[in-house]
């Protein structure tokens, strides 16, 4: 219930609802007590902080149910611009081998969207760029490129929008003298 | 006239069969088994630190570290496999292996208890070392395979019951059990139900077309839905009410066919529609389990079979009623 209350209150302050924006003080008030209430403001060695966070991973009950709410989240791209020594480029996208890692890789763009902490989400994204130049060695580097796709509404799709994209970051990553094994 | 305790007794404990036991042992052990072969060939590339996976085991593991040190991960493993000279290959071999023995043990029932732990524990460990690339199922599947590994074990269709000769457990224990996991659902929909009705693209259908046009859950074209466009406002309504008033109208007997089968539905249409397969399996799972047992194709429970365990008189109405509910 508590964690219910605090992702609900977390949603509702940080995102566009039907509520007013003069209600968003109440909601972060409303989530900082919830998270204070699950010893989320306690310190990190905490033991009770650590109890009851060990129980709520084990018990799958550590975050909310607010599942495409209160709206449907963007859809994120990333691609990867891989630069040959020879001058040619080359464009490729994270690849797994089935539907099912396919939900979870979109499931990951959502959340490096999200990521506000700038040096933790550019080691993601190197980490996803490096899964790529590990298939191309020879690559002298990549760009790796992450953007927002707009879907049309039904009323823009019928009259011929399919949407555009719009580039939200880049980075640049090289991996030369490095081993395969080692990013 | 009852006290208030008696009814929150009533309530809480009502003599319940093993029938919501059965329903989510093997729903949720099957769900770990598509679980593990879904991931079969990604498996090595999800978690070694030497293959060209799209994210890091270790950058889960530091991530997962910030939270607290003592949630269950795959690098413990690997870390303990190391001391003895086993590769982090042969581990990461062994966990799914482990993890899908483990699941077939308790989609048969045998040694209950011990595979409901095992599979927990190594299913926690492998959602939690790839906590980038987890959604909603992992968290489902989790919470299901928790009540098993609490509930009173094994149930009738066991293997363990027959041969092991382990004795069923107490009517009233059941039906506790299986009341917490019927109270979470209520607050899974409702709360999933009220953050969808305050988003303004539930009330005018533009969440299920996006819903159903984003990718990767696009599995039907814009062209073929948009010619459905009418029916999204109503549809996406349609959810919003179902998820919201399911801790209502699910309880009230003479809605709760009606709301479940709805749900079900629902369940099925994303499913079938999203490609969400294990999503669907899961929630249909978790919702038979609580309020589904009632009816007929289950219930062929005899009176006699109610008796093993000896009822308890202050819990007669609930006995009676069969079902508990007030």
């Amino acid at each position: 219930m508590t964690v219910c209350l605090r992702d609900t209150f977390s949603i509702f302050a940080t995102t566009p609802t039907v509520f007013p924006a003069e209600a968003n003080k109440f909601w972060q008030g409303g989530e900082q007590v919830a998270a204070a209430v699950l010893g989320e403001r306690l310190d990190d060695s905490n033991w009770l902080r650590n109890g009851i966070t060990v129980y709520l991973h084990s018990a799958g009950i550590e975050a909310g149910y607010g599942f495409f709410a209160p709206n449907v989240p963007a859809n994120y791209k990333v691609v990867f611009e891989l630069r040959y020594p020879d001058g040619r480029t080359a464009y490729e996208i994270p690849r797994v081998s089935n539907a099912a890692t396919g939900v979870r890789l979109a499931g990951l763009l959502d959340q490096l969207a999200e990521v506000s902490y700038t040096p933790l989400r550019e080691t993601m994204m190197k980490i996803l760029a490096y899964s790529v130049w590990q298939e191309h060695p020879d690559a002298n580097s990549i760009r790796a490129y992450f953007g927002r796709a707009h879907l049309p509404r039904p009323a823009e799709f019928e009259r011929g929008d399919k949407g555009s994209y719009e580039l939200l970051f880049a980075y640049d990553f090289s991996f030369r003298g490095r081993q395969l094994n080692s990013p | 006239m009852r006290t208030l305790r008696q009814r929150l007794e009533e309530f809480l404990f009502p003599a319940d069969s093993d029938t919501w036991l059965r329903i989510l042992r093997i729903g949720v052990a099957l769900q770990v088994i598509i679980y593990s072969l879904s991931l079969r060939v990604d498996w090595h590339d999800l978690f070694s630190l030497d293959r060209a996976g799209v994210i890091k085991r270790d950058l889960s593991e530091a991530m997962l570290s910030a939270q607290s040190h003592y949630i269950p991960r795959l690098g413990w493993l690997v870390d303990f496999a190391s001391r003895f000279g086993v590769s982090e290959q042969t581990l990461l071999t062994l966990a799914w292996w482990s993890l899908l023995s483990a699941a077939f043990l308790l989609l048969i029932g045998l040694f209950s208890r011990e595979a409901a732990i095992a599979t927990v524990f190594l299913h926690l460990c492998a959602v939690k070392s790839t906590s980038g690339l987890t959604y909603g199922v992992d968290n489902f599947t989790s919470i299901g395979l928790f009540y098993i590994m609490i509930a009173p074990l094994p149930d009738r269709w066991a293997v363990d019951s027959w041969l092991r000769n382990i004795a069923r457990k107490d009517n009233h224990l059941q039906g506790f059990h299986r009341r917490i996991l019927q109270l979470h659902l209520c607050l899974i929909y409702f709360f999933g139900g009220i953050t969808k009705s305050a988003g303004t693209g539930w009330w005018d259908g533009a969440s299920i077309w996006y819903a159903l046009i984003r990718p990767p859950f696009n599995l039907l074209s814009p062209e073929t839905l948009i010619v459905w466009k009418h029916l999204f406002p109503i549809l996406s309504i349609s959810v919003c009410l179902l998820e919201t008033g399911y801790p209502l109208f699910i309880w009230l007997r003479k809605t709760r066919t009606l709301w479940l089968v709805a749900v079900i539905t629902m369940h099925l249409a994303i499913g079938l529609a999203m490609g969400l397969y294990l999503f669907a399996l899961v929630m249909i799972t978790l919702n038979v389990a609580a309020f589904g047992t009632e009816f007929s194709f289950v219930t062929t429970e005899t009176n006699a079979t109610r008796e093993v365990v000896a009822p308890r008189g202050r819990f007669d109405r609930a006995a009676i009623d069969g079902t508990g509910y007030l």
